[in-house]
């Protein structure tokens, strides 16, 4: 009997489907891969499994038995538990009081001395070695990540959900968490084994199962899985949902030139031309480290190593205010952490990076300036809003979107970096965004668009620039790229059947 | 009123009726000379006010201003009674003034210490410095045109202090809510990150505030030695706390990000009127205190409760 079931599960956040009509069925003691594309509805169904969310319709069955679970208290209850890319863990505890920090099964006392042997006792089933005196804030991201595997453990967990378990791992410590997850299932404990690594997958999933746009695409034994059957099964997506760009780009010379760019531990090795009216989309897994060249180019966390050149002139960029001068604005993707003061109206955020143009003697700022100048972009580009006067915090996700955009444009950019241009935003003003950028190009303006939406790389991109693990894994030109082409890059498999 | 709903709407409400409360129960309240008076028993504290509404609004603080004052007149009695010129050690205070807000600025602009630690370790270490200087004395004997200036009208009836007030109200609200260093200031109280995102200069912009904190504190400081005519180590002791309380009251955000000019000086004046209206009834200081502690856990109650009502409102 399969010890977790999910029949008929859907789940909408506001007006966007997240899953459709899902099925799942887990069997003790196997390791379950589920693969998708970043936005395929991997992270829900991994939080309505651990109550975090409940679902709109359809049914959870434990061993066969209808349930309803409400948080991750009672998923526990169920012997449901999930580790994730960052493990949480208290530094200040050694590991020991970490692995037993929710087991209060333990009296009014503490038995230190059978907690010590417990502990140690766990450790070793997972089959590794760890000292459970060590304090946790000396352990090693693994190192955490095995804790929690057995704090989980002492909890009975039946299903163990680890998602994206790897991303931050080193090749040695990712073969140890492999032979983790099959102790686990040698004692009949169930993994669900969420990661982009197809290699990973092939190595240690015994089924595979697909999901896409939310809903299930297949589920089958991995020895009838291909690579190639799986990308296509993950992609499989019309892709003429997007409207193609006109063909014509106008090639001028070069505006921006990376020589060999590199941040000590973070990236390396990046190397491009970008020229004027060109749009160029640094695609890759989450984790690539595609948004640290941005940070790098604007300064932000400045690059140690390799040349920046603009137009073919060497310049050195440490500072927003730098790289500002050499007319490189850049769209982050957190807009409430980084792009836009939500509490403030419209006009201040728009004028925010470009506040010098409009003040007058004194510093003062010609206020009717600045509300011209907002409400001009306010209608260029359909920014939904009674008036400028508006806080931004207001407006809708796609809407703050176009103010943040037109504080960018208002610098007069001639090289343009937009990271996650769309996240969060509706498919409306997704297309109306792609419409931006498009034109953006047509007027000479030189384009970078990090995106993790492979649809979007394919409609807006003259070229992809693919990165992986902090490294710049191939460029292609739009004409020979393919998204089977990008993915089997960005996974980068070592693994001989993916190579085509 | 929508307007009235706004808090500098409640602030103008509770500042007409304390006036009229005083003019009804003390019949000496509405002559000049005790407007004057009224102000001038605090002018220190509130001209420093107008500047730390600015650090506030940027998401920092300063507890070091009193010590800074202290420190100030500390100097001045120190130098005056060792035969220094005024003129010479008014500049020289001044000065110290600066350094003092410039060893602020380096800490928390350009080493990123939280303001609360750097200014609470100045607080301390400042007023070490002012007891050093004077000791266990008073210093007084200051020259005529010192205590002259420090006490008599100068404009009118006014005295210097007051003219200095409304020229920095006018300044620094100007500064604030007109300026592109104001619209600085703001936008990183509201969020450093995307400032900083943004290509402002976060770092200049608080070394500025701090500067200039340190300076006006300084300022305050020997216009306190000159109306009080002599300084002794403690003084401007606990000012520090009257000072944030005029501007939290004020509806600037300790969190930063939002408050006006107005309302602050909405807030002195309630302040103010208060204490000089149960001064002038006889009401003893301890309790005046008492009372203007209820108002700040009021002011910060009081938005708090309507958000909520209003949450509350839009779910049902």
């Amino acid at each position: 009997m399969s010890v977790l079931d999910l029949r008929h599960v859907s789940k909408s956040f506001a007006a966007t489907a997240a899953l459709k009509d899902m099925d799942l069925s887990i069997e003790p003691g196997e390791i379950h891969a589920i693969v998708g594309e970043n936005g395929a509805g991997k992270s829900t169904l991994i939080k309505i499994m651990t109550g975090v969310h409940q679902p709109d319709q359809g049914q959870i069955f434990v061993a066969g038995v209808a349930v309803t679970i409400r948080s991750t208290q009672e998923a526990q209850s169920h012997g449901i538990a999930a580790i994730y890319q960052e493990p949480m863990v208290f530094p200040d505890l050694d590991v020991a009081e970490n692995i037993f920090i929710s087991n209060r099964a333990q009296g009014a006392f503490m038995n230190w001395k059978q907690i010590y042997a417990q502990a140690a006792d766990l450790i070793a089933q997972l089959g590794v070695t760890l000292d459970v005196h060590r304090a946790a804030s000396g352990l090693t991201l693994a190192e955490q990540q095995t804790v929690e595997i057995a704090r989980a453990l002492s909890l009975n967990v039946k299903v163990l959900i680890m998602d994206e378990p790897t991303a931050s791992l080193s090749a040695h410590e990712v073969a140890r968490l492999l032979s983790i997850a099959r102790a686990l299932k040698a004692k009949g404990v169930a993994v669900i084994y969420i990661s982009h690594r197809l290699d990973e997958i092939f190595q240690v999933a015994d089924r595979v199962t697909v999901i896409r746009d939310g809903q299930h695409i297949s589920t089958k034994p991995i020895a009838q899985v291909t690579p190639d059957g799986m990308v296509k099964d993950m992609v499989g997506r019309a892709i003429d949902t997007f409207a193609v760009k006109s063909a014509a780009n106008p090639h001028g010379d070069s505006v921006l030139r990376l020589e060999g760019l590199g941040r000590s531990g973070v990236f390396s090795g990046i190397t491009f031309d970008l020229s004027a009216g060109e749009v160029l989309c640094f695609a890759g897994l989450v984790g690539a480290r595609r948004t640290d060249v941005a940070l790098a180019l604007f300064g932000i966390s400045p690059a140690t190593e390799g040349r920046i050149l603009i137009d073919g002139q060497a310049v050195t960029i440490t500072s927003p205010q730098q790289a500002m001068s050499h007319k490189i604005a850049y769209v982050s993707e957190d807009r409430r952490k980084m792009g836009l003061a939500l509490s403030l109206p419209i006009f201040a955020n728009i004028s925010l990076a470009s506040l010098g143009k409009l003040l007058g003697a004194f510093g003062l700022i010609d206020r009717k300036a600045e509300a011209a100048m907002a409400e001009g972009y306010r209608k260029q580009l359909a920014i939904k809003s009674p008036h400028v006067g508006v806080e931004v915090g207001k407006l809708s996700g796609g809407n703050q979107q176009k103010v943040m955009l037109a504080k960018w444009l208002e610098t007069k950019p001639r090289i343009l970096i937009f990271d996650e241009p769309t996240r969060g935003v509706d498919v409306g003003a997704k297309a109306e965004v792609h419409n931006i950028i498009r034109a953006l190009a047509q007027e000479g303006v030189a384009v970078l668009v990090i995106s993790s939406d492979l649809p979007e790389v394919m409609a807006l991109a003259d070229r992809v620039l693919v990165m992986r693990e902090g490294r710049q894994a191939g460029i292609l030109d739009i004409a020979e790229a393919t998204q089977e082409k990008v993915i089997r890059l960005a996974a980068g498999s070592a693994h001989g059947q993916v190579a085509a | 009123m929508a307007r009235l709903m706004t808090w500098e709407g409640l602030l103008a409400l509770l500042f007409l009726a304390t006036f009229a409360g005083n003019v009804v129960l003390a019949p000496e309240f509405l002559t000049l000379q005790n407007q004057i008076n009224l102000f001038q028993l605090s002018i220190e504290k509130i001209i420093v006010a107008l500047v730390m509404t600015l650090i506030i609004i940027n998401a920092e603080i300063d507890l070091s201003v009193a010590s800074v004052m202290g420190l100030s007149a500390c100097t001045f009695g120190y130098l005056v009674t060792g035969g220094f010129p005024a003129a010479g050690a008014i500049v020289v205070c001044l000065a110290v003034g600066l350094v003092a807000g410039m060893i602020n600025a380096l800490l928390i602009a350009r080493a990123g210490i939280p303001s609360l630690v750097v200014t609470l370790a100045m607080l301390i270490g400042f007023r070490g410095f002012a007891r050093v200087l004077v000791k266990d004395q008073s210093m007084g004997d200051f020259p005529l045109w010192v205590t002259h200036l420090g006490q008599d009208a100068l404009l009118g009836p006014l005295p210097l202090s007051l003219v200095l007030f409304l020229v920095f109200l006018a300044g620094l609200g100007i500064l604030l809510h007109r300026t592109g260093f104001g619209r600085q200031i703001v936008v990183i109280g509201t969020n450093a990150e995307v400032a900083r995102f943004s290509g402002l200069n976060v770092a200049r912009v608080k070394t500025v505030l701090f500067l200039m904190s340190g300076f006006i504190a300084a300022l305050a400081g020997l216009l306190y030695a000159a109306r009080l005519g002599s300084v002794r180590g403690d003084a401007g002791t606990g000012f520090e706390l009257d000072i944030i309380t005029m501007v939290l009251l004020g509806g600037v955000s300790i969190f930063g990000g939002k408050g006006s000019m107005t309302g602050v000086v909405l807030s002195i004046l309630i302040i103010l009127n208060l204490r000089n209206g149960m001064a002038l009834t006889n009401i003893t200081g301890h309790i005046q205190t008492g009372v203007i502690g209820v108002l700040l856990i009021a002011s910060v109650l009081i938005p708090n409760l309507t958000n909520d009502l209003r949450v509350r409102r839009a779910k049902a």
